[in-house]
C-alpha cells in the first residue's frame, strides 16, 4: 500500500486517539452513558432471549406443582403482609418517640425495582447492566439493594439503562459498622476472589474486635451515598493485622444469581 | 470497504455477546470474542483499516468498562486503542504469511495477544489503585492465560467464518492463495 495513503492514516489515527485520550472525566461519561443507551436495546433482546431459553430449559411445571407454589407464594404473602402492617406500626412509633427526643424523622426509602439486562464482560471489574436509567429518576452513586441486603451503587447513568459497581468490586467502598459492637470499619471487594462467591473485606477495624463468625455486618450511613442500617452481610473470619483488624465478609446477597434489584431513588414522603 | 462494515458490525455484536457468555467454570475466564475479530481484521484489511478497526474496538471497548472513581478516572478512555493498535500492528507483521494462505501461527498469535490485553488492564488497574502491589497468584495467572487459550481455540472458527464472508462479499484476503490456487 501506498505511503500517500498509509501516513495520513497514522496521522489520524494518533489525532483521534489523542483527542480520546484527554477527554475530560465529565466528557468520559456523557461518552459511556451515549454507548450505553446505544448498546443497551441489544442488551434488552440478548436478556431476553436468555430467560426464554432459560425458562425453555427448565420447562413447562405440571399443574399440581403451580397449584402448590401458588398455595405457598399466597401464605409468603400473607406473612409478608402481615409483617408489614407490624412495621408500619413501629415505625410511626418510632417517628413519634425521636420527634419527642427532637431526632430529625427517619424516612423509608423510595424504591425503584429494576431487572438486570446484561452482566459485565471485564475479567478485573464487577459490574451489572440494568434497565431503568436518567428517564426513570436514576442518577450517579445512588445506592442499589434488594430485600435481602446491598447490591452496589449506580455508576455510568444513560437515558434508559445504568452500570451498577457491585459491593464485589474493589472500588467500591462502604462504610460499614457490626451488630451488637461498637466496630466500624470499610467493607471494600477484592479484585479477585476464588470460589464462585465473591467475598469482600471489612477493612480498619480494631485489633481487639475479634468478630465472631457469621456477625452482621450492616451499612453504617457514613460519607452520605449509602443510607445506614442496610445488611451488606456476614463475617466468616476475622483476623489481626499489624495496624488493623480485618474481616472477610461473605455478601448477604447472591451477586452470581442476581435478577431484580431495586435503586434507592430518593426518600418517601 | 463492505468488508471492514462487515468487521465493524461483527465487533459490535460480539461485544454484545460477550455479556452473556459466562466464565470459564473452575478458572474463571472471560470468554473474549471481539478481538479475535480485531485480530482478523489487522491480518485482512490494509494498515488503514487496522487502525480504523484498532480504534472503534477500543473506543467501544473502553466505552463499557472505563470506569470513574468517585469523579476520578482510573483509566482513561483511549488506552485500549492504543493497545489493540500496537497488537494490530504485531499482528500485521505477519501479514504476508496470512496472504500466503497460512493462518495455523495467527490463531496462536491471537490467543497471546488476547491475554496481553487482559495483563495489561490488570497492570493498569494496579498502577492506579493504591497500594500498589503487584499480586501474581494462580488465580490471576488462569484469568489472564485463560482468556488467551479460550481464543486460541476459537480463532481458527472466527477466521473461517470471516474468511468465508470475504468471500461472500467478493474481497480477498489472501490473495497470494487464490493466485496460486487459479494457477
Amino acid at each position: 500500500m501506498s505511503r500517500r495513503i498509509v501516513i495520513p492514516s497514522i496521522i489520524i489515527f494518533v489525532a483521534l486517539t489523542a483527542l480520546i485520550l484527554f477527554l475530560s472525566p465529565h466528557n468520559m461519561r456523557r461518552v459511556q452513558a451515549g454507548f450505553l443507551g446505544m448498546i443497551s436495546p441489544f442488551l434488552k433482546t440478548g436478556s431476553s432471549m436468555e430467560k426464554k431459553y432459560r425458562d425453555f430449559r427448565e420447562g413447562l411445571k405440571t399443574l399440581e406443582q403451580l397449584e402448590s407454589e401458588n398455595k405457598r407464594l399466597m401464605i409468603a404473602n400473607k406473612e409478608l403482609s402481615a409483617t408489614n402492617q407490624t412495621l408500619r406500626g413501629l415505625e410511626i412509633e418510632n417517628n413519634r418517640l425521636r420527634s419527642s427526643l427532637e431526632y430529625s424523622k427517619r424516612s423509608v426509602f423510595k424504591l425503584l425495582p429494576a431487572r438486570i439486562v446484561a452482566r459485565d464482560a471485564s475479567t478485573w471489574y464487577n459490574k451489572i447492566v440494568i434497565d431503568r436509567g436518567s428517564a426513570e429518576g436514576i442518577k450517579d452513586d445512588q445506592p442499589v439493594l434488594t430485600d435481602v441486603g446491598l447490591v452496589g451503587k449506580t455508576s455510568v447513568v444513560s437515558e434508559h439503562s445504568a452500570t451498577i459497581v457491585l459491593i464485589a468490586d474493589e472500588t467500591c467502598r462502604v462504610s460499614a459498622k457490626v451488630e451488637g459492637t461498637q466496630e466500624q470499619g470499610i467493607v471494600k471487594g477484592e479484585r479477585v476472589s476464588s470460589g464462585s462467591t465473591p467475598s469482600i473485606g471489612l477493612n480498619f477495624l480494631s485489633k481487639q474486635a475479634n468478630l465472631t463468625s457469621g456477625a452482621n455486618i450492616y451499612t453504617s450511613g457514613v460519607g452520605g451515598v449509602f443510607p445506614s442500617g442496610v445488611l451488606i452481610g456476614q463475617v466468616k473470619e476475622f483476623k489481626t493485622r499489624e495496624l488493623d483488624g480485618h474481616a472477610t465478609v461473605v455478601p448477604a446477597v447472591d451477586l452470581t444469581t442476581l435478577e431484580d434489584v431495586f435503586v434507592v431513588v430518593g426518600e418517601s414522603k | 470497504m463492505i468488508f471492514f462494515g462487515l468487521l465493524l458490525i461483527a465487533m459490535f455484536l460480539t461485544l454484545v455477546a460477550q455479556h452473556f457468555i459466562d466464565p470459564v467454570p473452575v478458572i474463571g475466564a472471560r470468554v473474549f470474542l471481539m478481538p479475535i475479530i480485531m485480530f482478523y481484521g489487522a491480518l485482512a484489511l490494509p494498515v488503514p483499516g487496522m487502525l480504523a478497526l484498532a480504534f472503534c474496538g477500543g473506543l467501544m471497548w473502553d466505552a463499557l468498562n472505563s470506569l470513574s472513581v468517585e469523579g476520578n478516572v482510573e483509566i482513561a478512555m483511549g488506552w485500549s486503542i492504543v493497545l489493540y493498535a500496537a497488537l494490530g500492528a504485531l499482528m500485521g507483521g505477519f501479514r504476508p504469511l496470512f496472504q500466503r494462505g497460512r493462518w495455523e501461527i495467527h490463531c496462536l498469535l491471537s490467543g497471546v495477544c488476547t491475554a496481553f490485553i487482559v495483563l495489561a488492564e490488570y497492570l493498569m488497574i494496579t498502577f492506579r489503585r493504591e497500594p500498589v502491589v503487584f499480586f501474581f497468584d494462580k488465580e490471576i495467572w488462569w484469568r489472564i492465560g485463560g482468556a488467551g487459550l479460550v481464543a486460541v481455540l476459537l480463532s481458527p472458527f472466527f477466521f473461517f467464518a470471516l474468511n468465508y464472508l470475504a468471500f461472500l462479499v467478493g474481497y480477498d484476503p489472501q490473495p497470494e492463495r487464490s493466485a496460486r490456487r487459479s494457477r
